[in-house]
């Protein structure tokens, strides 16, 4: 037991010999060796990263979009457009369109029309260009109860033959567009923002991938892409923007921007463009002859979780009498209600 | 140094690097197969292509109304049932007779509560004689379909009419099939709610985790 014994083991090697025996030589080298295949052995999945996994220079010296002058703007919007065509083999139009002087959007929904066919969904995916593989959507289309708001219960999965199901109601949740975002204020490192016409937007260059606007947002409207988005070439949509709908990397954070390399264009945004029923109003609240204006000023209206007093720029609201789907009209009950008004 | 301890070092690394090289727990995938998005789902066209024009095509033909109803005096009351326009099934609550809209001399045109004529392509004219709160909200913009451009003074707007989303003869927005559901990572699939489970929306369900759980 020589090893327990601190002197035997200091007197072997003897001080002032060449340091180390060969026997120790051996033995080290092989742990070193050996460490060095693990160490190899770890970082091997490495080898599975491809060119686009890692930002250029210029992507990494690229600043902060507020921070941004338009000679570095344009040069940006030149570098998405590059790996874009390299990437998908479009030639995109990549623009920055700026926010409009006296305008704030305001979104309504009607849930008395809103039948929940789920076309918004999809015509939000096609239009924003989101990961197909695996699957991002904005938009969330609850189904509840008639006579209830329960959001713990609602169903999202519902998949009947037909819509609307007679006994159920339908309640569309996207980003609200909040006038005092916890989305915003939670960010570490301003990546996020709000923008004069109250579109809250992401610079997807800069966003570190922390999730934690997506922890703070009540409405669950931030997605995180947790591997790289996979969008069919043919299915790419070629009129993006920096801020909204150009293709995403791995790692951020996305969300509704209200389309608005549409709706800063004076367009309308394509959850509404597709909505069979109507049921989906936009405009400039600011302009007293607007849709969204009327409907605020007349319509009854309610916010999503107004307690949490985020202010949302998005309004559900109903009409005077609702959806008739729980009494349809055949026949039957033809002449029903002369007899029930007498 | 005749410590075994010399010789565990290198051994533990090397196994360490067999395991990591071996990965004897393999990745799975929580990404679902991509569930392809029908065509329809995305077309902004509105269900109904109402023509607005007083035309009836039958055998093969296109007649106006009145090339018929010039020569063919049609009954006053039109509860019996049809013997021409046979496949009209007027299903429009408490309005039951073909008059209370048609205009009884022209049938080229509706009629509006004088007797007067509304011309076929402003059918809105003629829902509004009963649905006004309807006919108000349809001309400030909160009922109906508004396609285009927000902003009139930089696009064409595009305001749809009552009978492009309502079918006159049977006015309920005839159902849909629902666009398929989400799969993806956050929302997950269906939960397996058949057994009692009580569906937390935001519950991750892996593919193999989902057949797991349901058994």
């Amino acid at each position: 037991m020589a090893d327990v014994n601190p002197v035997a083991n200091h007197s072997q090697p003897p001080p002032g010999e060449a340091g180390v025996s060969r026997r120790q030589f051996l033995g080290q080298g092989a742990a070193v060796a050996a460490g060095l295949s693990a160490l190899a052995a770890a970082m091997s999945p490495l080898r599975h990263l491809s060119d686009d996994d890692l930002p250029s220079v210029e992507e990494f010296l690229q600043k902060h979009y507020k921070e941004m002058t338009p000679a570095d703007k344009e040069r940006a919007l030149e570098r998405i457009r590059e790996q874009v065509k390299k990437r998908y083999g479009v030639d995109a139009k990549v623009s920055d369109p700026p926010p409009l002087d006296g305008v704030e959007f305001v979104y309504g929904l009607n849930i008395s029309r809103c039948i929940g066919c789920r076309k918004c969904v999809h015509a939000c995916v096609a239009e924003n260009n989101q990961s197909r593989s695996p699957e991002i959507q904005y938009i969330r289309v609850l189904e509840m109860e008639k006579g209830s708001i329960d959001l713990e219960t609602a169903n999202h999965h519902y998949d009947p033959d037909q819509v609307p199901r007679p006994d159920k109601w339908y309640m569309p949740v996207q980003c609200h567009q909040c006038a005092n975002p916890p989305c915003v204020k939670v960010c570490p490192v301003e990546a996020t923002w709000q923008e004069p016409d109250g579109i809250t937007v992401i610079d997807y260059d800069w966003c570190i991938g922390c999730r934690y606007c997506e922890a703070a947002c009540p409405y669950f409207a931030r997605r995180f892409n947790f591997t790289r988005p996979e969008i069919p070439k043919d299915e790419i949509n070629p009129n993006m923007s920096y801020l909204s709908n150009r293709p995403r990397s791995k790692g951020v954070m996305e969300k509704c921007t209200f389309c608005l390399h549409r709706t800063r264009v004076g367009q309308l945004p394509a959850c509404l463009e597709v909505c069979p029923t109507g049921s989906r109003k936009f405009g400039n609240v600011l302009d007293p002859n607007s849709e969204v204006h009327y409907i605020l000023k007349n319509k009854r209206v309610f916010v999503l979780k107004a307690d949490v007093g985020t202010l949302p720029r998005f309004f559900y609201y109903f009409d005077e009498r609702g959806s008739r789907y729980h009494e349809p009209i055949t026949p039957d009950t033809k002449g029903k209600e002369l007899k029930e008004g007498a | 140094m005749k410590s075994p301890f010399q010789f565990w070092v290198p051994l533990a690394f090397l196994v360490c690097a067999g395991v990591l090289l071996w990965d004897p727990v393999p990745f799975v995938s929580p990404v679902a197969a991509r569930v392809p998005t029908p065509a329809w789902a995305t077309d902004p066209t509105p269900v109904r292509q109402p023509k607005l024009k007083p035309e009836y095509v039958a055998a093969g033909f296109t007649y106006q109304c009145m090339d018929c109803h010039r020569i063919i005096p049609s009954p006053a009351e039109t509860f019996r049932r049809l013997t021409q326009h046979t496949e009209i099934q007027l299903n429009h609550g408490i309005n039951t007779r073909c008059f209370n809209c048609h205009h009884p001399t022209n049938r080229n045109a509706f009629v509006d509560d004088f007797g007067a004529e509304i011309p076929w392509n402003q059918p809105q004219l003629l829902c509004a004689k009963c649905h006004g709160p309807v006919y108000r909200d349809w001309q400030a913009g909160s009922h109906g379909r508004i396609n285009g451009f927000w902003d009139t003074t930089k696009g064409p707007q595009t305001k749809r009419r009552c009978i492009e989303c309502h079918d006159p003869h049977h006015p309920p927005f005839a159902q849909l099939p629902p666009a398929p559901g989400p799969n993806t990572l956050r929302m997950g699939r269906p939960g397996p709610v058949e057994h009692g489970g009580r569906r937390d929306p935001l519950r991750l369900f892996a593919p193999d985790n989902h057949s797991a759980s349901t058994h």
